[in-house]
């Protein structure tokens, strides 16, 4: 294809303006520090290197090293220092280089920032936000490739948030900034739009310039289609709207992807709204299978009425094995297209 | 017009070779000046590539495609 022979020569006002979903978490981050100065950010190489995946890239230049604070390597101590901060009435964004990490600092997490404003009574609130990346497909292993959004759901007390599109990752954010409770949000490294990770066109979206809202616990609607629903979120989404777009043009089937976007609050009408529709439900995860959200997709349906369902729920997550590192490996673990699509063509009879 | 030169990258070599990762905008766009343009690399280091003035966007180079430092890869009408 040439590039110089585009339909768009036509165009003549601005075309909508598009980032990747690193970016637009940067931009939202930036917005908000400008609007409000208790808003900062702090992590291991935030600072000067811009973020590992960029989500903080351009900050310190434009806002400085007191708002934009390098850490030493202690998780601990730098999620402690955010809570602290959070409770003092400041709004910290606060790294977590991988979400992997998280167990050094699981006390300060799930003890501390999610607990504070329940054992206060509510006197006491912690508006934070503990941004982290998750995810693998890139073969770095088993404690770099992990999802763990369902551990951090089902402990009482934070927000989780997964954005998978650059609209709705600047949104959250500043959405997840204004929200008095803590707020874990995590962004797969495959959504980000990196140029030196696997080239994924639906990384790279129309940003609204001005600041705006996403709410945390509502669902969108990715992608309608009267045959099977498949809820996701993250990365995983992308993949669902691949298949079934391949499914449409194969063999006529239509899925209808739900983007859960937020696992708490957890969306369950616009689970049970579609499941209606449908009547099947696929369930596609990149973190492990048992005992996490694939489960309580499955029960918040078998719970408010089974009967919508006119086949067994099918699950496409991880086998509750650590993530290899070996390529082969992990594709065989990992919620690919391939598997969506043959759990999805079982699960409808095709 | 103005010409959109692929940055320098790497200092150490001026004529190193880099990839056109990506475009923000389509060919034909109305953009405005400074606006980001696009997204290239060298190795792995990346760098943005701004529109330098206002005007009708005109890519010479496609998303993937091999570019050497400096030269043109872009123009602005």
């Amino acid at each position: 294809m040439s590039v110089t022979d585009s339909a768009a020569t036509t165009a003549s006002a601005p075309a909508a303006r598009k980032l990747t979903t690193a970016r637009a978490i940067a931009e939202g981050i930036a917005q908000e520090m400008e609007r409000d100065t208790s808003v900062f950010v702090l992590g291991e190489d935030i600072g000067k290197y811009g973020g590992i995946f960029s989500a903080t890239t351009g900050l310190l230049d434009k806002f400085g090293p007191e708002r934009v604070i390098d850490t030493p390597i202690s998780e601990t101590a730098f999620i402690g220092l955010g809570t602290g901060a959070a409770v003092e009435g400041m709004r910290p964004i606060v790294e977590l280089m991988f979400a992997d990490f998280f167990g050094v600092a699981m006390d300060q997490i799930y003890n501390h920032m999610a607990k504070i404003c329940f054992e206060s009574g509510g006197n006491v609130r912690v508006p934070m936000v503990l941004m982290m990346a998750a995810g693998g497909g890139y073969s770095d292993a088993a404690q770099h490739s992990q999802c763990l959004w369902g551990t951090f759901a089902h402990l009482p007390g934070m927000k989780v948030v997964v954005p998978s599109n650059p609209a709705d990752a600047k949104g959250l954010m500043i959405s997840a900034i204004r929200d008095d409770n803590p707020v874990v949000y995590m962004f797969h490294k495959g959504v980000m739009g990196l140029p030196w990770m696997a080239k994924n066109p639906r990384s790279i979206a129309p940003v609204a310039e001005e600041p705006y809202e996403t709410p945390i616990g509502q669902a969108a609607v990715a992608r309608e289609g009267g045959d099977a629903t498949v809820v996701t979120v993250s990365l995983s989404v992308h993949h669902a709207l691949d298949v079934a777009e391949q499914l449409s043009a194969e063999h006529g089937i239509e899925l209808e992807v739900i983007d859960l976007r937020s696992l708490v609050p957890l969306d369950r009408e616009a689970v049970l709204t579609s499941v209606a529709k449908t009547g099947h439900l696929l369930v596609v995860d990149e973190d492990y299978q048992s005992f996490g959200l694939s489960g309580e997709i499955a029960a918040t349906v078998a719970e408010t009425d089974p009967g919508l369902l006119r086949a067994p729920v099918r699950r496409v997550a991880v086998p509750d094995v650590p993530i290899p590192y070996a390529r082969s490996l992990e594709s065989a673990v990992l919620p690919t297209r391939e598997r969506i699509k043959a759990a999805a063509r079982e699960l409808v009879g095709a | 017009m103005s010409e959109v030169r692929f940055p320098e990258l790497s200092k150490e070599q001026p004529d190193a070779e880099g990839v056109l990762a990506t475009w923000f905008v389509n060919d034909g766009d109305q953009v405005a000046s400074g606006q980001l343009l696009g997204e290239v690399m060298v190795d792995k280091a990346s760098g943005d590539v701004l529109a330098p003035a206002a005007g009708r966007v005109r890519l010479l180079v496609a998303e993937e495609q091999a570019a050497r430092q400096g030269t043109v890869i872009a123009t602005v009408e």
